[in-house]
C-alpha cells in the first residue's frame, strides 16, 4: 500500500516555477529520498506535502488524505524534521519536547512518558535540562528529530537533516533514520548528498529545476547510465580544445569540463584510458591525475542533466 | 483552546528567562516618572511658583518700604534678584526672561504719596506676555493699598490726631487689607482637594511613562515572534494541527498578561508611593487599563508579524513608542499644546489612554468619563489585531 501518492504537483512563486508536474509514490514502511541540488524543488515539494504550501495544481494523498481537502488529517499522521533547527534555544530540551508534544496534542502522563522515551531515543536524557542554545550542532539536530517523533507519526519528513554537522553526528542521524524504518515508519528524506540517498533509500527520486528526472531504486537508476564507468582527469591546459577531440574517441559516452578537470562517462575505463592518454600525447596535453569511479547516482545525475550534483 | 494557553505558557517561560529585560521594563517607567515629574517642577514641593520681579528702591522712604512689604506678601509675585541695585542689570534680566518685570521706585516717591500728589512707578516688562497682565494687576493692587492707607491715615489724623495718630491708622488700614471685606475664595472639588502641585505633576507623568514603556516592552515579545519565524519554529508549528489563529491568540494573550502585570505593578506603585489616586474609581481605572492593554497588545502582535528581523523588531517597537507617546501627550500634556495639536494628538491611542487615566486621577471625574477613551482604545485594538491577523494569514511561511 502507498503511504504517499503524489500526483502532478505544480507550484510557482511569481515567474519562478519551483515545482513542475512532480509525481511519485512511497510505499508504506519504506524510505524514499528526494535527491537533487539546491533549488531543485525538494523543499517546496515537502512543504506542499506537509500542507504548508498549497499546490497551484495537482494533489497528493498522505495515508489516503488529500493535502488540499484534508490538511488537518494529513498533519495528524505526519512528523516533520525541518532543515533548520526549529527549536526554542532559551528553553531546555525537555521543555522543548513538552511544548512540541502539546502542539501534537499530547497531554498529561502520556506526554511525560513519551518525552522521556524520546529523550532516551535521541540519547539526551542526561542533558535534558540544559538549554538548547548551549548544545552542539549535533545535539540540536537530535532534538530537532526527536520533536518529530513525539506523537509516533506514521510518516516522517526529513528535510536535509544532516546539513552542516560533523561526521559523527551525521552517522548517528543516518542510523536513526534506518532505525525509524525498522520500526515501520515511512520516511520521506530530502538530500543533496548522493551517498545518503544511496545508503538509506528503497526508492530515490532525482529532481532538478522543479522536475522529476528519474525515479526508482538505486540499482534501477544506475542502470539508466548502463554499465558506464566514470573517469575524472586532471589536465594542465584549457579543457575546451580537447573536449571536442575526446568526444570522438570510441567508448566515450559523455564529457564535461569542471575547472581544470574533465568528467567522462565511458563504456569501459580499461579500454578508454589508453586511448585518452594517446590522444593527450598527440595534443601535447599533460594528464596530472586520474580517478575512476564505479557507476553511481552522481553519474546518473550527470547523465540526466549534464551537470554535477552539487550546489 | 488548549494550544493557545500552551503557546502563552511557552512565551511566558521565555520572557521569564530574560529576567533582566523584564525588570528593566518595570524599573525604567518609575525612573522616568520621577524624571519627567521633576522636569515639570513637581518633585520639590517647596518650589516657589510665584512670578519673579525686580524691585529697585531709589526713594528709600518708609512708604516705598511699605510698598515692598506688600509685594513680598503677594501670592502672585515674589521679589527676586534682591542684591542687584543697577536698573540696567535688572532690565537685562527682564529681557533675558529671568524676571517677569522690574519696578523702580523713583526718588521722592514717599513724599509725593504723603502729600497726595500723583506719582508714577517705573516698570519694565515684556508687555506682550500673559505674565505681564498678572504682574501689572498685582503691582497696582499693592500701590493702591499703600496709597489708600496713607490717605485714610492722613484724614483720620486730621480729625483726631490724639486718638488716631497717622502711624497707628496706617498700620490698621494696611493690616485690614490682609483680611479684605470682599475677596474671591478659590475652592477645589472635594475629590481633588488633596492634590498638590507635586502630585499633579506626577499624576501626569505616571500614566505617560506607564504607557510609553508598555509599548517599549513590546520589543521583547516581538523578538520572540520574529525568532520563532527565523528559526522556522513557526513553520514547524504549522505542520502540527495548530491553527494560525491559535498561534496569534497565544502570542496576544502573552502580551496581555505581561502588560497586565506591568500596569498593575506601576499603578500600585503610583497609588502607594506617589499618592496618585488611581483607585479612586477602581473600575474606571481597570476599564482604561484593560482597554489600553488590549490596544498595545494588538500593536505588539502587529509589530511581531511585520518585523522580519531583530533589527526590524527594535525599529518597529521604537517608532510607535516615540510617535504615539510624543504626539499622544505622554511627555507634554496636550492641554498645554493648543487645540490643533491636541486634535492631531488624539490620532494616537496614547492620547485616549492619557485622557482616561487623567479623568480619574487629575480631573476628579467618574467612570462615565472613561467610557469614550476606552471605546476608542478598543477600536484601535480591533484595527491593529485585524491587520495583524490578515497579514499573518497572507504571509506564506
Amino acid at each position: 500500500m502507498n503511504a504517499i501518492e503524489v500526483k502532478n504537483l505544480h507550484k510557482s512563486f511569481g515567474e519562478l516555477k519551483a515545482v513542475e508536474g512532480v509525481s511519485f509514490n512511497i510505499r508504506e514502511g519504506e524510505i524514499l529520498s528526494l535527491l537533487g541540488p539546491n533549488g531543485a524543488g525538494k523543499t517546496t515539494t515537502i512543504s506542499m506535502l506537509s500542507t504548508l504550501l498549497r499546490p497551484d495544481q495537482g494533489d497528493a494523498l498522505v495515508m489516503g488524505h488529500s493535502i488540499k481537502e484534508e490538511p488537518m488529517a494529513v498533519k495528524s499522521v505526519l512528523g516533520v524534521v525541518p532543515q533548520d533547527i526549529a527549536l526554542y534555544e532559551d528553553l531546555s530540551a525537555r521543555e522543548n519536547l513538552i511544548f512540541w508534544g502539546k502542539m501534537y496534542g499530547l497531554r498529561g502522563a502520556a506526554l511525560k512518558s513519551r518525552v522521556d522515551e524520546v529523550l532516551e531515543i535521541i540519547g539526551l536524557t542526561e542533558r535534558a535540562k540544559g538549554r538548547v542554545g548551549k548544545y552542539s550542532g549535533g545535539m540540536k539536530r537530535r532534538v530537532n528529530i526527536g520533536v518529530a517523533l513525539l506523537h509516533k507519526p506514521k510518516i516522517i519528513y526529513m528535510d536535509e537533516p544532516t546539513v552542516g554537522i560533523d561526521p559523527q553526528s551525521r552517522r548517528n542521524i543516518l542510523d536513526s533514520v534506518v532505525a525509524l524504518k525498522d520500526q515501520g515508519m515511512t520516511v520521506l528524506y530530502t538530500t543533496h548528498y548522493m551517498e545518503e540517498a544511496q545508503e538509506l533509500s528503497n526508492q530515490i527520486v532525482i529532481m532538478d529545476h522543479g522536475r522529476v528526472m528519474a525515479d526508482g531504486s538505486h540499482e534501477e537508476l544506475v542502470r539508466i547510465v548502463g554499465e558506464n564507468d566514470r573517469i575524472i582527469l586532471g589536465i594542465n591546459t584549457e579543457s575546451a580544445h580537447v573536449i571536442e577531440i575526446w568526444k570522438a574517441i570510441p567508448g566515450v559516452v559523455h564529457i564535461t569540463a569542471e575547472n581544470s578537470a574533465l568528467h567522462l562517462l565511458v563504456e569501459d575505463s580499461n579500454q578508454a584510458l589508453p586511448r585518452l592518454f594517446e590522444s593527450a600525447n598527440a595534443q601535447n596535453v599533460r594528464i596530472n591525475s586520474v580517478e575512476i569511479q564505479e557507476p553511481n547516482l552522481e553519474a546518473v545525475f550527470l547523465h540526466l542533466t549534464g551537470r554535477e550534483l552539487r550546489d | 483552546m488548549n494550544r493557545i494557553f500552551d503557546i502563552t505558557l511557552k512565551d511566558l517561560l521565555q520572557l521569564v528567562r530574560d529576567f533582566k529585560t523584564f525588570m528593566f521594563l518595570l524599573i525604567m517607567p518609575i525612573i522616568f516618572t520621577f524624571l519627567f515629574g521633576f522636569a515639570f517642577g513637581g518633585i520639590d514641593g517647596s518650589a516657589d511658583s510665584r512670578l519673579p520681579i525686580g524691585f529697585l528702591d531709589q526713594d528709600g522712604s518708609w512708604v516705598s518700604q511699605a510698598l515692598r512689604d506688600q509685594l513680598e506678601k503677594s501670592d502672585i509675585v515674589r521679589i527676586g534678584a534682591a542684591r542687584i541695585d543697577s536698573a540696567q542689570e535688572l532690565v537685562q534680566l527682564v529681557a533675558d526672561g529671568d524676571l517677569a518685570a522690574v519696578i523702580i521706585v523713583p526718588d521722592r516717591y514717599g513724599s509725593h504719596v504723603l502729600k497726595g500728589r500723583t506719582v508714577r512707578l517705573i516698570v519694565f516688562a515684556e508687555t506682550d506676555s500673559t505674565a505681564w497682565t498678572t504682574v501689572e494687576a498685582e503691582i497696582l493692587t499693592a500701590a493702591d493699598r499703600v496709597d489708600s492707607a496713607v490717605r485714610v491715615a492722613t484724614i483720620l489724623e486730621a480729625i483726631d490726631a490724639k486718638r488716631m495718630p497717622f502711624d497707628y491708622s496706617f498700620d490698621q488700614v494696611i493690616t485690614a487689607w490682609e483680611d479684605p471685606p470682599i475677596a474671591v475664595k478659590e475652592t477645589l472639588s472635594p475629590v481633588i482637594k488633596d492634590i498638590d502641585q507635586k502630585t499633579l505633576s506626577l499624576a501626569h507623568t505616571s500614566p505617560g511613562m506607564m504607557l510609553q514603556f508598555a509599548i517599549a516592552s513590546l520589543l521583547t515579545i516581538a523578538t520572540i515572534i520574529v525568532n520563532e519565524r527565523k528559526t522556522r519554529s513557526l513553520q514547524r508549528m504549522l505542520t502540527t494541527a495548530t491553527r494560525r489563529i491559535d498561534i496569534l491568540l497565544g502570542h496576544f494573550l502573552t502580551i496581555f498578561i505581561m502588560l497586565f502585570a506591568q500596569f498593575t505593578f506601576l499603578i500600585l506603585f503610583a497609588q502607594l508611593v506617589l499618592r496618585i489616586d488611581y483607585l479612586r474609581v477602581p473600575f474606571g481605572t481597570l476599564l482604561v487599563m484593560v482597554s489600553s492593554i488590549l490596544c498595545i497588545s494588538a500593536l505588539g502582535l502587529l509589530i511581531g508579524v511585520l518585523a522580519k528581523s531583530d533589527d526590524q523588531a527594535v525599529i518597529f517597537s521604537l517608532i510607535p513608542m516615540f510617535v504615539f507617546s510624543g504626539i499622544g501627550g505622554a511627555w507634554v500634556p496636550l492641554e498645554f499644546t493648543g487645540k490643533t495639536f491636541s486634535a492631531i494628538g488624539h490620532l494616537s491611542p496614547i492620547a485616549w489612554a492619557m485622557d482616561g487615566f487623567k479623568n480619574i486621577t487629575m480631573r476628579g471625574l467618574g467612570i462615565e468619563s472613561v467610557l469614550l477613551p476606552s471605546l476608542a482604545l478598543v477600536g484601535y485594538a480591533a484595527v491593529f489585531f485585524s491587520i495583524a491577523a490578515w497579514r499573518f494569514q497572507r504571509v506564506s511561511e
